[in-house]
Parts: structure tokens; C-alpha cells; sequence
């Protein structure tokens, strides 16, 4: 009978751990979630470096604009051929695409969220702004960095190109330093490595290098000339702003 | 008797022990190389870096990564239900997951990128999540593709039975090992529907079971018949060993030669034991029945001069049998044929030396025992011996009668040569019924073909000039009607294009391009299509028709496009298999009339600077090219084509049937110098060389008659002809040859 408690006890501490490591894991990726999404908006000179297996590497430069995490307004203005080229999100993945040349915009239903983003490392999934949070489960590992956590995400549903990614977070300030994205064969396909810096009350990722690994390809994303909280509306990120048009055009 | 010859004999009697030691050791040494030989049976790896359309479709490969694609074929009554559609998920998932393989692509999964009137839809034909169910929701799969120019008839075929699925192999990729798990974890499913393999990969890995499965049960029959043969004719141990082990000795060297210097087996050299068995043990049968045949008041004395007898002619013989094998690499189209050559004529090297060195050496243990038995062995050669006798007779009395007869033979044979058939088609190397042979036929009946074709097109890609020269060059090749769709990168921006505009071309103005572009930019497929540099793009197609004309004229018709289509700023070429197998096809021929005449010479050259006579040169062939002749005429009537393994059987059976007539010729002439009378001479050594000569052909033809047991048919007409040529030289070099000699020497006879 001793015997029997002593195994109930045991078991109950060991669940009532993994239990609170679980849940201590889950609010740790909340709180990341947060502090990317923590600006009210912001406007930012956003330049993309991509670099191929050779090294060759084309750069594009966009002026961007967002309110939350959910509105978003990307507009090219580098290289020249590209220039005027903008995308504009919506919430819940509604996406359009202004092609200035065709003078029109599209909407962009995606229902395949594993494409490369027009032509950078990041997917479809990856920017797609959804909190990791309400993805994944997290875990809380040990990590092998000083001050940073290492948590092991799960997916929560299918609907993901990803069977697992790992993310080192600075203990002391909650933002990503690391993560890597392993596919459903388990293996690691991808890296991203962050490079936060605060400006005012807020951390921001000033440079993010996405490395797929199969093909020795990366994509640099530099934020420049960033300003926080300047009161964007969401008219602000209508068709019309998109395509520059009013609606009597 | 050449002294030379006598102290060459001696040293192996008396050095037997070394002899012995050192071939076991040197066996030992290549054995130990086998387990590093690999099989290759990769006919891309073998076209040769010196023909353009080889070249240009190797660089293709190199340069637009992933055109190693694997087929799956999933049949069924009609694909279009829940069942069949969950299945192809099912296969597509599992095989993602096999290590080797980077991207599958089937109708689950498929991008498709479409424009109506709420703007631009990328998604998947299928949704992974929510299968179609009800009939509505397959006529809307059904006409999304049909009206797909990109997967109409290409994922799932017009009469709705079969879907394709396709799986791209990394570069790195160990072919072997991902077709095997392809085929594992699908039958692992257990589906209903009948499952079928094509393309590269999964033919490369089926053909290198094959040769496998042949090594394994075909080389151990032809020991067998072999043995058996040897025998009923010698009727000793000795006689049934010693050639069995010097070829096999000789096989074990060569194989562990081919290991060694870092070369494959591949479907052609996979024959190479099965020759050596026949080659090596013939030059250790008339080593044996040479020493059988002395008569001399010790066993030792017997092995000395029967050795030092039969040592000139069987050199001769793996010189001339060489010189059959080397002459491939002169002509030859596939690499895998020149490196045949190579090894082939040194396997028979090897078998020859081992014949005249190891054979000797092996007979000299057992001298003492043989001394005491050598009176009792002569009987057990009456049949062979009466026979020879017989025959002796025949070709002294009828002399007429049997020109005239292989007149006639080699007059049907001229007749012939004139209907062969050239066949350069990876189908008709498997039997009728062979699943390989089906899955083939289901993609060239269902799925426009499996044979590939490139068109390579260096520019600025992205110039609206260049795009719209693709989508002509697109469009005239369609109407070929060999070729049922083409892919390109113009097709993807014309198809995104009329996603947004509503028309289906290539825009004019080079912004709209460059924005369409920025759209398409990191598509997995455009990898396949375009280089990162956008100077380099291909139109992707499939050859449909397996007949050789057809390729022909769609290779003038292309050249016609491209001639009147390059510019300084724009240059077009085109390959693929159907332009591979033209010029491997003129090559069969080439290759053939060069090989063989390469051959001859050497052969008549060799044979007249050893013999010190190019007369004999020149007459030792006869019997050999009468063969030769009979067996095109044999080819042309029976309808057995001239392919990459039959193209070898001429040179093959000059270099082995020459051997029969170097046995006559160099009998002959001893003979001749005793009796100074042709019709003796001719009698004489029909009875001396004409037992070894049937025990020979005969052991060898029903050797290559084993290969009749092959699952692979080149292989099978292979055994089949050098059978046919090894006892038309055989009869040939007992009848026809001391005919043409006897009158030939008459005059010298009178003098």
C-alpha cells in the first residue's frame, strides 16, 4: 500500500513538473510573441540581401509600414525594375499584390504557405505574423547557451510545413537570439539568427538572416530608419493605398 | 621442337610449386578487390564527353539540378474517386520522406496558381486537408486540370486511369538505394491500385538487379554446362578442373582488375565471367588435350611437349581473341563498351597465361600418379576421335560438295545482312510482361513517352524577345507528333499573365515581365527551368515514339527551328535521348564495320608475323568471316536486332572463332613440312587439332547458351549468336578451312 503512494507520489510530482515546465515554456514564447508584436505600428526602410550558393547576391530595398502584427505594407523601391512592385497583408492571410506596370492589384489567396516568398528564404508561413504561440506547444529544453532558453516547438496542427522548431531566447529580455526549423523528415532544413536592438521602449530585430541549409542560400533582412507608435490607421492600409488610387480612379 | 618452347615447358614443370603459390596469392589479392566493384548500369554516366548532344544533356543535368526524376504510376479503373485520390497523398507523403529524394510532386500537392475574378489563387490542385468527395468537387479537379496546359495529360492521364507521381532525387542521391525504398515503402502500403516504376532512377536500379540476379544464377549454369561438357569429353577429373579453375582464376583477376582501377560493372561487362568461362577454359582444353594426346614414356615428358606444341598457338589465340575484344574502342559509342573491351581482352590474357602457366603447373603435380594410367585414357576419346576421323575423310573425298554448301550459306547470309533490324530502345530489353517494360509503355501510351528533351536557350531570359522565342519554339515543337506538352519558363509567365490580364502570352513591355517575375521568384519548379543567373533557361519535353526514323525526322524538323531562330544575342540547342539514341544508333553501325575490320587486320598481321606468313594471315580468317557472314544473315532473317550487347557478338566470335582456325593452320604447317602432301596434312590435323576444336565449340556455345536464361533480351540474343558463330567457325575451321587449304597448297605440293 506504502509502495503504491510512494509510485502516486513520484508520478505526480514528475507530471506536476513537466506540467509547470510546460506551462513556463508556453508563456516564455507568449512573452516573445508579444515583444515582436509590442509597437502600436511602425514605418522602417526594410533592405533584403539575398545570397545564393555562389555568393552572388541581389539586394532590394522596401519601405514598410505596419500596424499590429496583422497589417502590413511592403512597397519596392529598389532595384530599379522591381521598383513600385508593394504587397499589402490583411488578418487571417489575405494578401494583394500591386504590379505597377499592370496598374492593377491582385488578391493573392494562399492556400500554400510552404512557397518561398517571392524569391527570399522566408515562406509564405514564416511572415505570416500569426503569434508562434498560438502554433505551437512549447517545451522548455536545456540549453547549451548561457542565458537563453532553448524551447522545442510542436505543431499544434497539421496545417505547417515544420515538424519541429527549436528557439534559443535571451532569458533576460525575451527575444529570439536563434531558431532552427526542422522538416517532417526531422531533419533541420532551415536557420534564422536575430540580432535585436531597442529603440525607445522597444527591442526590434534589426537583422535577420534566414539560411535555407539544403541549398546554401540566405536572405538578409536589414531594418532601417525605423519610428515607432506614430498613430497608423488601419485606412491606411486600403487598395487604395496600395495601388495609389482613389476609388473613383 | 623449338628449344625456346622446350626450356619455357621445363621451367614450369620444375617451378610448378611457384607457379601454384603465386597465382593463389595473386587470386587472393584481386578477390579481395570484389567486394569494392560496384555495379553501374546508368547508360547517362556512359555517353561520351566528345558527342555534343551527350555533352549538352550531361551539362543540362548539371546545370538545371533535380532531372533525375522517378516515376510512380498509380493505375486504377478511374482515378478520379476519394479512395485513389487519398492513396497518391498517401504515396506522395511517404515518399517525401525518403532520404534522397528532395521534392515529390503528384495532383495532391501540386502548385496551381490561378486568376479569376477576386485576383490570383496559389494553392494546390488538391487540397491535402480536404480531399475531394463528391462528384462536384472531381469535375472541378477534372476541368482544373484540363484546362491546366501544364498538367493536362501529365499528373493524371486523359483516359483518367492512371496518376503520375514524380519524385525528384538530390544530386548526392544513392540511386540504388532510393529506388529500392521507393518500391518498399509503397508496396508497404498495400493499395489496391497497381503500382509501376519509370524513369532513370528506377530503370537504372532495375537493370542492376537484373545483371545481379544473371552474375549470380547464370554464372554458376555455365560452370555447370561447361563441366558437364568437359566431362563427357575428356572423362577425367583433370580435364573437367583444370579449365573450370583457370578461368575461374582468370575471372577473379579480371573483376578484381576492373575494381582495382576504379571502373563499374555495367550491363555490357556483366557478361565478361560468362566469356571468360568460355574463353579460358577453351585455352586450357587444348592445353590439356594436347599433354593428353603426347606420346612419351613419362607423364612430365607428355606435359613438355605438349606444351611447348600448343604454346605458339594459344598465344596466338588470346592475342588474336584480344585483339577481337580491344577492337571496341575504336568506333565505340558508349564508354561501357570501350571499357568491356579493355577488360575483356585482358581477362583473355589472363586466361591465357593461366592456361600455359597454371594448367602445366597443375598437370606436373600429378605426374607421378599419371605415369601409371596414361595407357588407359586413349578410349574414352573414340567417339570424338571417329568422329574427327569421319570428317577427315568427308573434307578429303567431298571437297566440292562442302564449298559449295558454305557458298550457299554464306550467299543466304549476304542475303540477310540487308534486313537487320538497329535497336538502340531501353524497352526491348525486357521480356514482354516484365513490369520495367510496362511501366514504360504505360508513359509512352498514357504520358507522352519517358525519353527526354531539352532545349536550351542562353540570353537574357527575362527579354520579352527571348520569352516569346520560347513559347514559338514551345508551340512548333508540339506539333511534332511525338511530342504531347512542353514546359518552360515562358509557359509560367504566360499562364501568370493570363492569371491577370486573361490572356495566355508572353507581356511585350519588360516591367510587366520583371513583376510577374518577382511573383515567381523562389518556385521551387523554376530551379528546374532557369539558371540563378537568368542567362540559361530550358524548355523541358518527352519523346514519345520508340522508332528510330521518327527521331531522325524530328531532329532535322527541330534543326529546322533553330537555324532560322538564332541570333547573335540568342543561341538555341537541342538534346535528349531521342538525339542520344540517333547517334548511337549510327554508331551500332560505325562501330560494328569498324571493329570488325580493326580486328581482322590485327588479326591477319599477328597470325602472319608469327606464322612468318601473311598468306596464312590472310586464310586463317576465312573460316572466321564465312562465320561472320552467316551470322548477320542470321540476324537479318530471324529479326534479332543490332543493339548495344549484339553489336559485340562479330568481334566477339572473330576473337574466339579465330582460335579454331590458328589450330589448323599451325597443324597444317607442321604437317605439311612431314608429308610435303596437302590432303594428308589437312587429314592430319583434323585429327590432331578436331577433337580439341568440338570439345571447344561445343563447351563454349552451350557456355553462351546459358545467357538464353537472362531476364534481360540483348542478353539472351547475345548467347544465342556467339553459339550460332561459335559452331560456324567451329565446322567452318574443320571443313571449310582444310578445303581452301589443301587447294591453295596443292601447287606447292607438286613442286
Amino acid at each position: 500500500m506504502k509502495k503504491n503512494s510512494n509510485i502516486i507520489i513520484v508520478l505526480f510530482l514528475v507530471l506536476s513538473i513537466s506540467f509547470v515546465q510546460a506551462q513556463d515554456a508556453q508563456k516564455i514564447l507568449s512573452e516573445m510573441d508579444n515583444l515582436m508584436s509590442a509597437p502600436q505600428d511602425r514605418v522602417a526602410t526594410v533592405e533584403i540581401t539575398i545570397r545564393n550558393k555562389k555568393g552572388n547576391e541581389t539586394v532590394r530595398e522596401a519601405s514598410l509600414m505596419q500596424k499590429g502584427a496583422n497589417y502590413r505594407l511592403y512597397r519596392y523601391t529598389k532595384p530599379e525594375n522591381k521598383a513600385g512592385i508593394a504587397t499589402l497583408s490583411h488578418p487571417d492571410g489575405k494578401m494583394w499584390l500591386y504590379m505597377p506596370s499592370f496598374g492593377k492589384a491582385v488578391k493573392i489567396t494562399l492556400l500554400s504557405k510552404s512557397q518561398a516568398f517571392t524569391g527570399t528564404d522566408f515562406s509564405y508561413e514564416d511572415m505570416s505574423g500569426i503569434p508562434y504561440s498560438e502554433r505551437f506547444n512549447a517545451s522548455l529544453e536545456s540549453s547549451d547557451k548561457p542565458n537563453n532558453y532553448l524551447l522545442n516547438l510542436l505543431p499544434k496542427t497539421k496545417e505547417t510545413e515544420y515538424s519541429k522548431i527549436q528557439i534559443y531566447i535571451n532569458e533576460e529580455n525575451g527575444y529570439p537570439i536563434e531558431m532552427a526549423f526542422f522538416d517532417k523528415k526531422g531533419n533541420n532544413i532551415k536557420k534564422a539568427d536575430y540580432s535585436y536592438v531597442k529603440k525607445g521602449k522597444y527591442w526590434y530585430a534589426e537583422e535577420v538572416i534566414m539560411t535555407d541549409l539544403r541549398k546554401d542560400h540566405s536572405t538578409k533582412i536589414i531594418i532601417k530608419e525605423v519610428t515607432f507608435d506614430i498613430g497608423l490607421k488601419d485606412d491606411d492600409f486600403t487598395l487604395e493605398k496600395l495601388t495609389g488610387k482613389s476609388k473613383s480612379d | 621442337m623449338n628449344s625456346g618452347l622446350q626450356t619455357f615447358a621445363d621451367r614450369i614443370i620444375k617451378g610448378r610449386w611457384f607457379v601454384i603459390v603465386s597465382v593463389i596469392f595473386l587470386t587472393i589479392f584481386f578477390g579481395l578487390q570484389l567486394s569494392e566493384l560496384k555495379i553501374n548500369s546508368d547508360i547517362l554516366k556512359s555517353l561520351p564527353e566528345d558527342d555534343k548532344n551527350a555533352k549538352l544533356l550531361k551539362e543540362i543535368g548539371r546545370n538545371f539540378g533535380g532531372q533525375n526524376i522517378g516515376l510512380l504510376i498509380v493505375e486504377t479503373d478511374n482515378v478520379y474517386n476519394t479512395a485513389s485520390i487519398e492513396h497518391i497523398a498517401s504515396l506522395t507523403e511517404s515518399l517525401a520522406e525518403i532520404d534522397g529524394i528532395n521534392s515529390v510532386s503528384s495532383v495532391t500537392n501540386i502548385i496551381n496558381i490561378k486568376g479569376d475574378d477576386f485576383g490570383l489563387e496559389v494553392g494546390q490542385l488538391v487540397d491535402p486537408y480536404d480531399l475531394p468527395t463528391t462528384p462536384e468537387d472531381f469535375e472541378v479537379l477534372r476541368q482544373n486540370i484540363l484546362n491546366n496546359k501544364l498538367y493536362k495529360g501529365s499528373i493524371i492521364s486523359e483516359d483518367e486511369t492512371s496518376a503520375l507521381i514524380m519524385f525528384y532525387l538530390d544530386e548526392e542521391a544513392i540511386v540504388k538505394d532510393v529506388a529500392s525504398d521507393v518500391i518498399e515503402v509503397s508496396n508497404g502500403l498495400n493499395l489496391p491500385e497497381n503500382l509501376y516504376y519509370a524513369g532513370s532512377p528506377m530503370l537504372v536500379s532495375y537493370i542492376s538487379d537484373l545483371m545481379r540476379k544473371d552474375l549470380v544464377t547464370l554464372l554458376p549454369i555455365a560452370f555447370l554446362v561447361i563441366a558437364l561438357t568437359l566431362f563427357f569429353s575428356f572423362r577425367s577429373l583433370s580435364g573437367v578442373l583444370l579449365p573450370l579453375i583457370s578461368s575461374l582464376v582468370a575471372i577473379i583477376w579480371t573483376l578484381g582488375s576492373i575494381a582495382l582501377l576504379g571502373f563499374n560493372m555495367t550491363m555490357i561487362s556483366n557478361n565478361i565471367p560468362i566469356i571468360l568461362l568460355a574463353v579460358g577454359s577453351a585455352y586450357s582444353i587444348h592445353v590439356v588435350n594436347k599433354i593428353n594426346l603426347e606420346d612419351a614414356d613419362s607423364y612430365e615428358e607428355k606435359i613438355r611437349n605438349g606444351l611447348s606444341s600448343v604454346t605458339i598457338p594459344v598465344i596466338l589465340a588470346g592475342i588474336t581473341t584480344a585483339i577481337g575484344f580491344i577492337s571496341f574502342i575504336f568506333g565505340a559509342y558508349l564508354d561501357m563498351v570501350v571499357e568491356f573491351g579493355i577488360f575483356t581482352s585482358l581477362g583473355t590474357l589472363y586466361s591465357c597465361i593461366l592456361a600455359l602457366v597454371l594448367v602445366p603447373a597443375l598437370l606436373a603435380l600429378g605426374s607421378k600418379k599419371n605415369d601409371t594410367i596414361k595407357k588407359a585414357r586413349s578410349p574414352k576419346f573414340k567417339l570424338l576421335e571417329d568422329f574427327s576421323l569421319q570428317l577427315a575423310k568427308f573434307v578429303s573425298q567431298k571437297p566440292k560438295a562442302l564449298f559449295l554448301i558454305w557458298m550457299a550459306l554464306i550467299v543466304a547470309g549476304i542475303a540477310g545482312i540487308f534486313s537487320i533490324e538497329r535497336s538502340v530502345n531501353i524497352q526491348d530489353y525486357f521480356k514482354p510482361g516484365n513490369p520495367a517494360r510496362k511501366a514504360e509503355q504505360i508513359m509512352m501510351d498514357k504520358f507522352g513517352g519517358t525519353k527526354p528533351v531539352f532545349m536550351l536557350f542562353e540570353g537574357e531570359i527575362l527579354d520579352p524577345v527571348v520569352l516569346i522565342k520560347m513559347k514559338e519554339a514551345a508551340e512548333f515543337m508540339e506539333q511534332s507528333p511525338d511530342i504531347n506538352s512542353t514546359l518552360s519558363v515562358a509557359d509560367l509567365i504566360a499562364e501568370l499573365n493570363f492569371a491577370i490580364t486573361g490572356q495566355r502570352t508572353i507581356p511585350e513591355d519588360p516591367d510587366q515581365i520583371q513583376q510577374l517575375w518577382f511573383f515567381l521568384e523562389g518556385n521551387e519548379t523554376l530551379e528546374r527551368l532557369v539558371n540563378p543567373d537568368l542567362t540559361q533557361a530550358i524548355i523541358i519535353s518527352k519523346f514519345k515514339s520508340p522508332d528510330n526514323q521518327s527521331k531522325k525526322v524530328f531532329a532535322e524538323y527541330m534543326d529546322g527551328f533553330i537555324g532560322n531562330n538564332q541570333s547573335e544575342d540568342l543561341s538555341i540547342e537541342i538534346t535528349g535521348m531521342p538525339f542520344v539514341d540517333v547517334v548511337m544508333d549510327r554508331s551500332l553501325v560505325n562501330s560494328q564495320i569498324a571493329s570488325i575490320l580493326i580486328a581482322l587486320v590485327f588479326v591477319i598481321i599477328v597470325i602472319g608475323l608469327i606464322l612468318k606468313s601473311f598468306k596464312n594471315g590472310v586464310l586463317s580468317t576465312i573460316p572466321i568471316v564465312a562465320a561472320i557472314i552467316i551470322l548477320f544473315g542470321l540476324m537479318g532473317w530471324s529479326g534479332i536486332s543490332l543493339n548495344i550487347a549484339t553489336v559485340l557478338v562479330a568481334s566477339v566470335a572473330l576473337g574466339i572463332g579465330i582460335d579454331y582456325s590458328i589450330h589448323i593452320i599451325v597443324n597444317f604447317n607442321k604437317q605439311f613440312k612431314r608429308h610435303k602432301n596437302a590432303h594428308k596434312a589437312v587429314s592430319e590435323s583434323i585429327l590432331s587439332s578436331g577433337r580439341a576444336i568440338i570439345i571447344n565449340f561445343i563447351a563454349v556455345s552451350l557456355g553462351f547458351l546459358v545467357l538464353v536464361f537472362s531476364d534481360m533480351i540483348p542478353l539472351i540474343y547475345f548467347g544465342i549468336l556467339v553459339a550460332a558463330s561459335m559452331i560456324s567457325s567451329g565446322l567452318g575451321a574443320l571443313t571449310l578451312f582444310p578445303v581452301v587449304l589443301a587447294s591453295v597448297n596443292r601447287n606447292s605440293e607438286k613442286e
